[in-house]
């Protein structure tokens, strides 16, 4: 260890918190939820109504469950179950990534031009 | 010289395997921030790019990949082309800190940790289509922090014996 690298623990550290203000401020809250299976959108979700939805995913299905505005996984076939133990997500830039099912959630946001999908 | 360098090279490429396979039993990591992990193979790559260089680190990364998705994860799926992605371009990014900066074995070790979640993170966001994957980047920085630092001191370590080693 010497100066040098804890001059680029500082960086890190200070980059790291920029992002997270970055997102913060940018977060906003939506109404609408799309589902991707292998990124194809298959279906869009109105997160105004409490509702429960099953999709199909790869390896099974895949419930969805929707609750105050909130949109949450709540039982799907993996091994780690990372994205049923997510929880709920609200704002534009989180997503529900559930990589062995292939299935993506994503919240949009109202601001439909700050909804960037890269083609 | 040259079969003395492949055997090396081969021991260590089995170490790495091994040391990917063992840590995935272990799971300390995964269970504080899911998905996460310590990254003990690093400690091998870190020692391939202060001995053979990047040619042989980035081949040693790409076989080790490889062989571990062989035997583990399965080839060519996400979670390969993650591991590729993170993997190459923390040697690219570890050997241009280790001949260009200052920066002593541990801030190497660092910028490895940090370049593999932002590899897997560029990759995420090509196979997803979908730049949201960002969010998560400065968790993965400040996680990457710690264990990079736990992997640099073990690998100072390694190497400072390995010298002492090689002089007698």
């Amino acid at each position: 260890m010497n100066k040098n690298d804890w001059i680029l623990i500082i960086i890190i550290i200070f980059i790291s918190f920029s992002l997270l203000l970055f997102f913060k401020l940018t977060n906003q809250e939506s109404n609408q939820a799309l589902v991707y299976n292998d990124n194809k959108l298959i279906l869009t979700i109105d997160l105004t109504k409490d509702d429960k939805y099953q999709v199909m995913g790869l390896n099974g299905e895949v419930d969805i469950e929707v609750k105050n505005n909130q949109i949450r996984v709540t039982s799907e076939t993996s091994n780690y179950h990372l994205c049923s133990k997510q929880g709920y997500i609200s704002k534009s830039w989180e997503t529900i990534v559930c990589l062995p099912n292939k299935i993506i959630i994503r919240v949009t946001s109202l601001d439909q031009n700050y909804d960037v999908i890269l083609r | 010289m040259e079969l003395r360098k492949t055997i090396t090279l081969a021991m260590l490429l089995a170490l790495g395997v091994v040391l990917n396979i063992m840590e995935s039993m272990i799971p300390i990591m995964g269970n504080i921030i899911p998905g996460s992990k310590l990254g003990l193979a690093n400690i091998v790559v870190i020692f391939v790019i202060y001995f053979y260089g990047l040619r042989d680190g980035l081949l040693f990364s790409f076989t080790r990949v490889f062989i571990v998705g062989l035997l583990r994860t399965g080839l060519f799926n996400i979670v390969f082309l993650f591991s590729l992605s993170g993997g190459l371009l923390s040697v690219v990014c570890m050997f241009i800190a280790h001949k260009f900066t200052k920066l002593s074995i541990v801030g190497v070790s660092i910028i490895g940790a940090i370049t593999h979640s932002i590899g897997q993170i560029i990759a995420a966001v090509f196979l997803f289509q979908t730049i949201n994957i960002i969010y998560y980047l400065p968790y993965l920085l400040l996680l990457s922090l710690p264990t990079g630092f736990i992997i640099g001191v073990i690998s100072e370590q390694v190497i400072n014996q390995y010298q002492k080693i090689k002089i007698n």
